[in-house]
């Protein structure tokens, strides 16, 4: 391939499923982030989403050569991400259990270092109080700003039952981060 | 529309992803009803939390390690791909596939015309070989027969066809 960083990953995808790994390597700096986004939002921990990440391309790789574009390859990751996801939370039930990062700094920045800090675990424990399906569904609409189609087949229910996940968890979520909504 | 549905459509309604009749319903409906419009402003805000948080970047040499990986599995693998017959129709060209298609054609209607003219040749020859009037064996094609030993039930049987006596007298 003559420019892969040129090349839509759609069809590095063709390249890949005739062997090319450097094809398939390119596929992976370009999507790792929202692999590792969607994996690490949705299970809170950086371990098990690291290898579900991991896994994600694993299973991408050897089913490239059955793989075909019916759609973009950011929705096909992310319906493979969100299945696996899914699946291992089902078997394991994983609880969030990341720590606050350290806070480096004392003065102005600091304050504001300890409050993302506690911003950020509480949004992560309101997501995890959430069913699971409704939990992919927050976290694939408003973190990785999938539309609602998108959000359907990578969970794989219907367009008005993805409309219907996100608006029972907006009524649990609402209540649980009302104070950063205020602010 | 009712509250519930509204509410329920908030998302696709703000993402700009409901057909525009549906949509002017909403608006319509939003107008005239505080509830909803609470609702959307709280939609709005918790969007706006949650999209603002800070994400944990990947970790370092995830790609390696996908790499790595990948290698090993593909040493692994056999070297000769599986045999797909039509990964070469899609790879092919245009003029390529129309040229297979018409040598397929070409050979599927040779062999119907010789397979035709296999079923001909041996009604023809049967035609060929039918009794001449007042025959009655060659019509039955049953000359195999006439070698049957003298004695023999084929020769009896020759015999009362053909009006002989049993010892072909």
């Amino acid at each position: 391939m003559s420019d892969v960083k040129e090349t839509a990953s759609e069809q590095l995808m063709q390249a890949v499923a005739g062997g090319d790994l450097s094809a398939f390597n390119e596929i992976v700096l370009r999507h790792q982030k929202l692999a590792w986004d969607i994996a690490y939002r949705f299970l809170g921990d950086r371990h098990a989403a690291e290898d579900i990440a991991q896994e994600a391309f694993l299973k991408i790789l050897d089913a490239a050569p059955r793989y075909k574009p019916t759609a973009s390859f950011r929705t096909y990751l992310s319906r493979v991400v969100t299945r696996l996801c899914l699946d291992y939370a089902q078997r394991r039930r994983p609880t969030y259990t990341d720590n606050l990062p350290p806070v480096t700094d004392s003065g102005a920045d600091g304050a504001r270092q300890v409050a993302a800090a506690e911003s950020e675990q509480a949004i992560q424990g309101a997501l995890m109080t959430l069913r699971l399906n409704q939990r992919m569904a927050v976290v694939l609409r408003y973190f990785e700003g999938l539309s609602l189609a998108e959000i359907a087949e990578a969970i794989g229910v219907s367009g008005k039952a993805a409309e219907r996940l996100l608006a029972r968890a907006r009524e649990s979520l609402e209540p649980l981060l009302a104070h950063l909504c205020e602010e | 529309m009712r509250c519930r549905e509204v509410t329920t459509r908030l998302d696709a309604y703000v993402g700009g992803e409901l057909p525009s009749a549906l949509a002017a319903e909403v608006e319509s409906h939003l107008a005239s009803c505080e509830s909803c419009r609470l609702a959307l402003d709280r939609l709005r805000r918790l969007a706006a939390v949650l999209g603002q948080t800070l994400m944990l970047p990947v970790p370092a040499g995830f790609a390696l390690k996908v790499m790595a990986e990948a290698r090993t599995r593909a040493a692994r693998r056999p070297a000769v791909a599986a045999w797909n017959p039509f990964q070469w129709w899609k790879m092919g060209s245009v003029p390529m596939r129309a040229a297979a298609a018409a040598v397929l054609v070409v050979g599927l209607l040779a062999g119907l015309a010789m397979g035709w003219n296999a079923v001909q040749a041996p009604a023809a020859k049967l035609s060929a070989q039918a009794a001449p009037q007042g025959d009655p064996l060659a019509g039955y094609n049953l000359d195999y027969l006439g070698e049957a030993p003298s004695g023999s039930l084929a020769d009896g049987y020759m015999a009362l066809l053909s009006g002989r006596n049993g010892e072909g007298k």
